[in-house]
């Protein structure tokens, strides 16, 4: 118990002993700095400094390598969309037809869809393809299309105007739904007056009431 | 005095008895439910004097198929006389008249024509007799220049029918059409007996439903010139075509107001088509219908209050009838689930349209309110695009009985059905001019 206690009180004794040494050297150090502290400070400054620069450097390859990405993703996008370009020139066939005035182009790559006999509601099949046209639409989005309503020879001129009106419409408004722009999509109806299959059969008839798409601006 | 009140009042019932039931007898009724055809017996005209002989040949030739064309009529030509008259030609000295009385009809036609060679003018002199009260009803001379030899002599023929039915004939009229001319469409135009065809659009665009102003001096139409079917009009005496009506969508099927001051004509509206009427100079746009279904071929009644239309409203194309401000309206065809392109009468009474029996188009007419359906065609392919001639008489449409599609005309019950055009085919939308 009384080894306890010395022990105590000799570690006093050392702690005051410390405080009562370290006051008067720290007042040493801060009025009159050694030769070799001032050497230490200096070489710290130095490592500091460079330590800065490395980091500059760092940074600046950071942005450099940066800049580089971006330029190749640039670059790449670029190439991308000259790819694509090329893919949407090389999918059109210009189409000037005489006494109408003009030239817009067809595009293998816009889907034509098809219709009941006398109907104007887009079938589900047809649907799909819609939404493929909607892509290739949000894929170029300078593009701006007319849709062409059309009908088979059945039926009197003047109706089968009326229908392929609304063939063209309905197919416009599915876009619509889709997202696509009203301000990209004109409709025209051909009536009965543009058949693709001059046969008089069911199958000339099914391939002839269409919805056709035909790009005006690229 | 009161003795020579009688005389006088005696004479003028003698006077009334004598010229009136004469003016006034109408030898064909064509409403008539058994019509039969009067036989008309039609000896060769003359060539006076120097005049050709070819000239009277062709007189002749125009004349007789006028008469045979307008259905009224059973034509005696010469070769069918018996010998003792067959080569007699010109007009017989009336005490004459008797030895044509077993001639085989009840009418004679005659007729003589002259040239003046310096003028080229031609006098066409005519003798219409009725044989069994042997009575002359008509004696004639009509002049022109040699070049408008046809119409003349069409003139001739359109006053024996207003002789013998009270109502001129149909032979000074023309029809227009669409005629196909390989991927464009183009308007033609061709006489009543099918001479004179020429082409009157040469723009190899989409040209669609002529119509035939009221006053016969212009066409409307639709075309696809500008890329989209806008309507145009087409002076007759004038180069060049005129932009109407070019809203975006349809500016189609145009029919005239009787007093051709109005069009009805389709018209989109929000991608729809509707029956809208719009002033002759393509302005003033209003709506009649809004909305209920696709609207097509208006086609405006002859007191000018109502107009037949096509609607599909009830799910399948049908005939209605509404107002001019698109009210009190009624459905006139419940029969068949495809029926198209009214067409009304300019007498007013029925209207004709297409409607589809099997898998078959047909012309039908019905009454203005909805009774008397009539099929007028049968057997014949597709015959569609009804249209009536001004006097109500006949009905022109197409067909493709004999392949591609051909213009024809047929009398409103139905009867004597010919083509217009010896053409291949490729005609469409007929309409008819008014007499000129």
């Amino acid at each position: 118990m009384s080894k306890k206690r010395v022990t105590i009180l000799i570690l006093l004794v050392f702690c005051l002993g410390l405080i009562l040494a370290g006051c008067p050297k720290k007042t040493v150090v801060k009025e009159e700095p050694s030769v070799a502290a001032r050497k230490e400070e200096a070489a710290r400054m130095e490592a500091e400094r460079a330590r800065e620069a490395r980091e500059r450097e760092a940074r600046e390859r950071e942005a450099r390598e940066r800049e580089a990405r971006e330029r190749e993703a640039r670059e790449r996008e670029a190439r991308e969309r000259e790819k694509a370009k090329e893919e949407l020139e090389k999918s059109l066939i210009a189409k000037k037809t005489p006494g109408i005035e003009g030239t817009v182009y067809e595009s293998t790559l816009l889907k034509t869809i098809h219709f009941d006999f006398d109907k104007y509601d887009i079938r589900p099949g047809d649907a799909e393809i819609l939404k493929e046209n909607a892509a290739v639409l949000k894929k170029y989005p300078n593009l701006k299309i007319q849709i062409e309503g059309h009908c088979d020879e059945r039926g009197t001129e003047a109706y089968n105007l009326a229908l392929g009106e609304r063939r063209a419409t309905s197919t416009k408004n599915y876009l619509i739904s889709l997202g696509i722009s009203p301000d990209r999509i004109t409709t025209i109806s051909y009536g009965e007056e543009r058949p693709l299959d001059p046969g008089h059969n069911e199958e000339a008839w099914a391939k002839n009431r269409r919805a056709q798409f035909v790009i005006i601006a690229k | 005095m009161l003795r020579s009140f009688l005389s006088i009042v005696t004479l003028f019932i003698i006077l009334f008895l004598l010229i009136i039931p004469a003016e006034a007898r109408v030898y064909l009724d064509i409403n008539a439910p058994s019509f039969v055809q009067l036989p008309i017996v039609l000896p060769k005209w003359k060539s006076l004097g120097k005049t050709p002989p070819s000239l009277s040949i062709k007189v002749y030739e125009i004349l007789s198929n006028d008469l045979l064309l307008s259905g009224f009529f059973r034509v005696v030509d010469y070769s069918k006389l018996p010998p003792s008259l067959r080569e007699k030609e010109g007009i017989p000295d009336p005490l004459l008249i008797s030895e044509w009385i077993h001639s085989g009809g009840e009418m004679l036609m005659v007729g003589d024509v002259s040239l003046e060679p310096d003028t080229l003018q031609v006098i066409l002199r005519y003798h219409l007799v009725d044989l069994i009260e042997q009575k002359r009803l008509v004696g004639k001379q009509i002049e022109g220049h040699l070049q408008n030899l046809r119409y003349l002599v069409h003139r001739i023929s359109d006053e024996v029918i207003f002789q013998l039915t009270g109502e001129y004939g149909m032979n000074t009229t023309k029809l227009a059409y669409v005629m196909k001319q390989g991927e464009s469409k183009e308007i033609f135009m061709a006489d009543f007996d099918g001479a004179n065809v020429k082409q009157v659009t040469k723009n190899q665009s989409i040209n669609l439903s002529p119509v035939w102003s009221p006053d016969g001096k212009k066409i409307i139409f639709t075309s696809y010139l500008k890329r989209n079917p806008d309507l145009y009009v087409m002076e007759l005496h004038k180069e060049g075509i005129h932009r109407l009506s070019f809203q975006p969508g349809l500016n189609a099927s145009p029919s005239w107001s009787p007093d051709g001051k109005k069009l009805a004509i389709m018209l989109s509206r929000e991608g729809k088509s509707e029956i809208a009427i719009i002033d002759s100079n393509g302005t003033n746009p209003r709506f009649l219908t809004k909305g209920h279904g696709n609207e097509s071929s208006p086609s405006w009644s002859p007191d000018g209050q109502w107009i037949a239309f096509c609607s599909d409203r009830s799910g399948s194309p049908q005939i209605y009838v509404m107002d001019t401000n698109g009210l009190n309206l009624r459905r006139l065809t419940y029969e068949g689930n495809y029926n198209t392109s009214p067409s009304w009468s300019p007498k007013g009474n029925r209207i004709a349209f297409c409607g589809r029996v099997g898998g078959e188009f047909h012309i039908f007419t019905i009454e203005a309110d909805g009774s008397g359906l009539r099929k007028l065609t049968s057997n014949s392919g597709h015959n569609e695009s009804p249209c009536w001639s001004p006097d109500g008489r006949y009905i022109a449409f197409s067909s493709t009985r004999t392949g591609s599609p051909k213009i024809y005309i047929m009398n409103a019950n139905g009867f004597d059905q010919r083509a217009l055009t010896p053409s291949k085919g490729g005609e469409s939308s007929p309409t008819w001019s008014p007499r000129f």
